[in-house]
């Protein structure tokens, strides 16, 4: 049972950098209709952003600094988002999804290397002051990095929803995902529609890179970790914000059991199976539900 | 293809004046392979440079580029096939070149190594093995994107690459293991190396030779499927697939046949391309080798076949020629280890490549050629 | 099609069949020279190198494969990289190989640690150079074994496979993961009795070689063994951190890379694990100290190598850290670029005095050496390559300890020893053969 309970507080852990980041896709989604394959170089960049202003604002008492480096460097991404949104992705509007989401890739790949080269040859510390530390919980062991991660998550997802829900552009940016053009003739700017959700995107990924990199440190593959969310989101539902939080808890408590049991259970399935377990779980979501489990089935007209 | 219709067309080709490129005289000209007398003209002239000229005039370690150039572009066309003609957005290539390559491996390998291998060492036929294996995973997939549609069939091939990744790792008596490898498929012909150097050629002729030989092949059989009725069904299904189930093209059919020509073409460049390379390594199989493929026929310009081969030759070339960079342009560092040394711009160039030339020039290379002679053919009056 | 375009296509393909019949004659350039000079083929030239312009007799090129930008060696291949780059440099500044310059900064490659891209970098710079100054990885370097083998290009590994002893044109310094493994594993039992050992590695050369070895030692000390295989990458270590969690070895051998290492160690620790690892010379980085799995390292780690550290004071380490310079923060690679190249820079020395520089005559003066000068750096019988490998093979192992207030992170705690277990190895084949 202790073992059970680990696993699932691993898993939860984990589970919100994916929920941070499947949202993040999510927004992008619904606002542009297109998946976003720079959300993992966000991530990167996020988490490289935090290790240096951690470092520069140590003089600020633990865990304070931290946490003061973390809202910098996700709003030092969210610009870059809004950079990337006015200068590559807004002249592309209406061109054919694909070709936008073959852009991002692009820029993927430069957003990525240009970081690489600032990680340098070691592995970076992002200077978080957790570290590896664990407090026990009614007999389960639970790393504090992972309690911090939860609660983050679910504050972020709080105001997040009441963002949508309550605020003028949060209402805005809901009418343009329904309808572009009755939103437009509503006087809602959509432009500002896309600048946000990409800039609220690049925060999310900024903080999900970040939390991923407490407990080992930043290397040049942390961006792989970004594209488990895929499977968050496919499971959740493209264009369901509630789905994405729920995808991405699943994957991660996926993952954590599987990497727990697996190895007993299974072990057939080869060493790592953990690592794509989430991508079997979304083949066999999708067999069943080809729009994910919230996602909204698109009605085709000829 | 009748006797009939050919005779009809070549008497109409006779009437094609110089210097109108998009000139037809009749439907049946339009539909012709190489559809224009410059066409023809400047077709054969490539390759019958490519054929003659390369192979002697050019050092080995450029050949051997070429080779998995021309390899690399058969996969393209494969994924052009799928992409660019039919519409169906795939980023699992590499999932199919991997089982071309390793059923070619597998095959052709010596038999009771670490890793397995049967000894067939006769190239035509793992060649074919490595098609029609791909193939039938092409096809065994395809019901799958018939299912779904657009960015989520995007995806779930991208979950294919992870789940094949994973499955070459852990099968370690096929694959050798990540970080190992085991040796590429021999390219073995009536007792004869072509990898190896031999009495008249060097391995890399021989390779290059080999290569340009089955692209020719390969593009020949491509350009012919896409004019023909499959062809028009897969524009069809690509435009709109509903219009075209209810004209009566069976989306279902054409989606899992277009899966399983791309698929093999697919295998057949991925069993090509390592024999070319001479090891294959599990984790080469991943994202970024789907991406360059994607690169590739984007950047060569989506629906059209010469466009893939220039998009591959150009996508291979491109590591080796940022090398070169350094010596024309002195701020470049050749420390390979620099921040902005080669190795790392690249990679750069791939990413600010795919984006420049998504925004400026959607029809890729292809879409410049047809400037330029677009510019000319104008001349003196372009502007 | 039609009729036409088939002849014209069949014709195509036919031609380009029958140029097969214009072949290229032989490649093999260059060389020669009248009585008394020094035969040379490929790999020299009669110029001088562009930096070395008063070294008049030629010019040697030598290339180098490294882990250069993303592989999971990067931290360790740059410093070997610069130290070998500074070593050529020295035996330049004296006067080179008796009048010849030598070049290893023309053709450098990164393999990003893997043995395809390895062998395609390889074959891209295999007609241009005499030999390899470097070429880094057990894995990669088999992927080009046999054709450095065919063309007799003498090569330096970034490696310490057990299998280069057994190859002609491998020139290894120090002794290998196998017998280093024996030697961390008797060193062990002697302070503190283990009765399990793991070994978690790498597949391939490298991690497979330290595991065998490991399970000899194991085996011949009584001790129950296991290995677990573990891919590079910080996202494949979900296996290996189960595995020792839930069989909890008192001993863990470690091959792996700095990175993974750091995951491994760290995360089995945060989940309680309290056993000693023991990690092979590449897995250390001084980086680990300052990792969120630093206090791991420390409570936990010991490291192996066939070596003193950057820091020790024989005169080769002394030359070395001057010649490096003041600026540059200790780090291992640079003492293992640095050792790797003595063996090298003999032979050349050698194979000009045969009056033959050709890949041949290198590989000739190779057999030729029974002793290698590395400056007190090895011990003194090091460098034997004209015997059988089980004679040549160095046994000798050195054991570190994690050490903030050293630059490399580590300090030496048991010197130069060779355990039981090594020394009554027969070593007659390699411990692993891929």
């Amino acid at each position: 049972m202790t073992t059970f309970l680990q696993a699932v507080a691993g898993g939860l852990g984990q589970g919100s950098v994916y929920a941070l980041l499947a949202l993040g896709f999510v927004i992008i989604y619904k606002s542009m209709r297109v998946v976003s394959f720079a959300q993992p170089a966000f991530m990167l960049a996020g988490a490289l952003a935090v290790s240096f202003l951690a470092e520069a604002l140590l003089g600020i008492p633990s865990p304070w600094g931290f946490f003061l480096a973390l809202v910098l460097g996700a709003v030092g991404v969210a610009l870059l988002g809004l950079g990337i949104e006015r200068t590559v992705i807004r002249p592309m509007v209406g061109k054919p999804v694909f070709v936008i989401a073959i852009i991002t890739l692009g820029i993927d790949i430069v957003v990525r290397l240009v970081a690489n080269i600032f990680i340098g040859l070691d592995v970076r510390p992002v200077g978080d002051p957790w570290g590896l530390n664990s407090i026990n919980l009614g007999g389960v062991q639970v790393q504090e990095r992972h309690i911090v991660m939860l609660v983050t998550t679910v504050l972020l997802v709080a105001v997040l929803f009441s963002f949508f829900k309550y605020s003028r552009l949060g209402l805005a940016m809901r009418a343009a995902s329904f309808n572009q053009e009755t939103a437009l003739a509503q006087g809602i700017s959509v432009g500002t529609v896309f600048a946000t959700s990409w800039a609220m995107a690049g925060a999310l990924a900024a903080v999900a890179g970040t939390f991923q990199a407490t407990g080992a440190g930043i290397d040049q593959n942390l961006w792989i970790i970004g594209l488990k969310a895929l499977p968050a989101i496919i499971l959740g539902g493209l264009d369901s914000l509630g789905g994405a939080v729920i995808g991405g808890f699943t994957v991660g408590l996926v993952e954590s059991l599987v990497a727990t049991y697996q190895g007993d259970f299974a072990p057939w399935l080869g060493q790592n199976f953990s690592v794509v377990s989430a991508y079997v779980v979304m083949l066999l979501v999708l067999l069943v539900r080809p729009y994910g489990l919230f996602g909204t089935k698109e009605v085709e007209r000829v | 293809m009748t006797e009939q219709r050919s005779t009809s067309v070549s008497t109409k080709a006779s009437r094609q004046l110089w210097g109108r490129p998009e000139l037809y005289t009749s439907y049946g000209q339009n539909l012709r392979m190489l559809n224009t007398r410059p066409k023809q003209v400047a077709v054969v002239a490539m390759v019958l440079l490519a054929a003659t000229y390369v192979p002697f005039g050019l050092p080995d370690e450029w050949l051997h580029l070429f080779a998995m150039g021309l390899a690399a572009a058969i996969g393209a066309i494969g994924l052009n096939i799928v992409t660019g003609y039919a519409g169906q957005v795939s980023l699992g290539h590499a999932f199919f070149l991997a089982i071309g390559a390793y059923t070619a491996s597998a095959l052709s390998g010596e038999p009771g190594r670490r890793t397995i291998g049967f000894g067939i060492t006769f190239l035509p036929l793992w060649l074919l093995a490595a098609g029609v294996v791909a193939g039938v995973a092409g096809v065994i997939v395809a019901p799958l994107a018939t299912r779904l549609r657009g960015l989520y069939l995007a995806i779930v091939t991208l979950g294919l690459v992870f789940l094949g990744l994973h499955i070459f790792k852990e099968w370690k008596a096929l694959t050798g293991g990540p970080g190992v490898g085991r040796q590429g498929p021999v390219p073995e012909m009536f007792g004869q190396r072509l990898d190896r150097n031999g009495d008249l050629l060097t391995g890399d002729q021989k390779m290059y030779l080999l290569t340009l030989v089955l692209l020719v092949i390969f593009a020949v059989f491509a350009r012919n499927l896409v004019r023909s009725k499959v062809g028009r069904a897969f524009a069809a299904v690509r435009d709109r697939d509903i219009a075209a189930d209810v004209i009566g093209v069976s989306v279902t059919r054409y989606k899992v046949l277009a899966f399983g020509i791309s698929s093999f073409y697919a295998g057949c460049a991925g069993a090509l391309l390592y024999a070319v390379l001479g090891r294959v390594e599990p984790d080469s199989f991943n994202l970024l080798l789907s991406i360059q493929f994607v690169a590739m026929v984007l950047i060569g310009g989506a629906g059209t076949i010469s466009g893939s081969i220039m998009g591959a030759l150009f996508i291979t070339m491109l590591p080796r020629l940022t090398q070169e960079l350094p010596t024309v342009l002195p701020f470049i560092s050749s420390d390979v280890t620099a921040p902005l040394g080669a190795a790392n711009l690249a990679i750069i160039f791939y990413g600010l490549m795919i984006i420049l030339f998504l925004i400026f020039e959607p029809r890729g290379l292809f879409g410049i050629w047809i400037r330029i002679r677009n510019y000319f053919k104008a001349w003196p009056f372009s502007y | 099609m039609t009729s036409r375009t088939t002849q014209l296509l069949a014709g195509l393909s036919a031609l380009a069949l029958i140029a097969t019949g214009c072949g290229r004659g032989d490649s093999g350039g260059g060389g020669g020279g009248g009585e008394g000079a020094v035969r040379t083929d490929v790999g020299v030239t009669a110029e001088p190198c562009k930096d070395t312009p008063n070294l008049t007799k030629g010019c040697i090129f030598l290339g180098t494969i490294s882990d250069l930008t993303s592989g999971p060696f990067k931290a360790l291949a740059v410093p070997i990289t610069e130290a070998q780059k500074k070593f050529w440099e020295r035996v330049n500044k004296s006067g080179g190989i008796d009048g010849y310059g030598v070049d290893v900064t023309t053709y450098v490659r990164d393999n990003k640690y893997n043995p395809e891209t390895h062998n395609q970098v390889y074959q891209e710079i295999k007609s241009k150079v005499l030999g390899l100054a470097q070429t880094l990885g057990s894995p990669t370097t088999a992927a080009i074994i046999g054709d450095l083998g065919d063309n007799n290009i003498v090569s330096v590994p970034a490696s310490w496979t057990s299998a280069w002893a057994f190859e002609d044109v491998i020139l290894e310094s120090g002794t290998n993961y196998c017998l280093e493994s024996m030697n961390a594993i008797d060193y062990a039992v002697e302070q503190f009795k283990p009765k399990s050992v793991m070994a978690v590695h790498y597949p391939g050369d490298y991690g497979e070689d330290a595991a065998a070895g490991a399970k000899v030692a194991a085996e011949k000390n009584g001790l129950t063994f296991e290995a677990v295989e573990t891919a590079s990458g910080q996202d494949n270590q979900a296996g290996a951190i189960n595995a020792v969690n839930s069989k909890k070895p008192d001993l863990v051998i470690l091959t792996t890379g700095p990175t993974d290492a750091a995951v491994i160690v760290g995360q089995t620790a945060a989940r309680g694990f309290t056993g000693k690892y023991i990690g092979t010379s590449p897995t250390w980085n001084p980086g680990l100290l300052k990792s969120p799995a630093g206090p791991a390292f420390k409570a936990l780690y010991l490291q192996s190598g066939p070596w003193e550290t950057f820091t020790a004071d024989t005169p080769g380490h002394k030359n070395m850290r001057e010649i490096l310079g003041a600026g540059v923060t200790g780090n291992d690679g640079y003492t293992a670029g640095w050792v790797w190249s003595y063996p090298l820079q003999a032979a050349l020395k050698k194979a000009v005095e045969n009056k033959d520089l050709t890949r041949e005559g290198l590989l000739k003066a190779v057999k030729q050496l029974d002793k290698v000068d590395y400056e007190g750096m090895l011990p003194a019988s090091a460098g034997n390559f004209s015997g059988d490998a089980n004679a040549g093979v160095v046994r000798e192992t050195m054991i570190a300890k994690p050490d903030e207030s050293s630059p490399t992170g580590v300090s030496t705690v048991k010197t130069f020893f060779v355990g039981p277990t090594a020394k009554d190895y027969k070593f007659d084949k390699p411990c692993f053969q891929s």
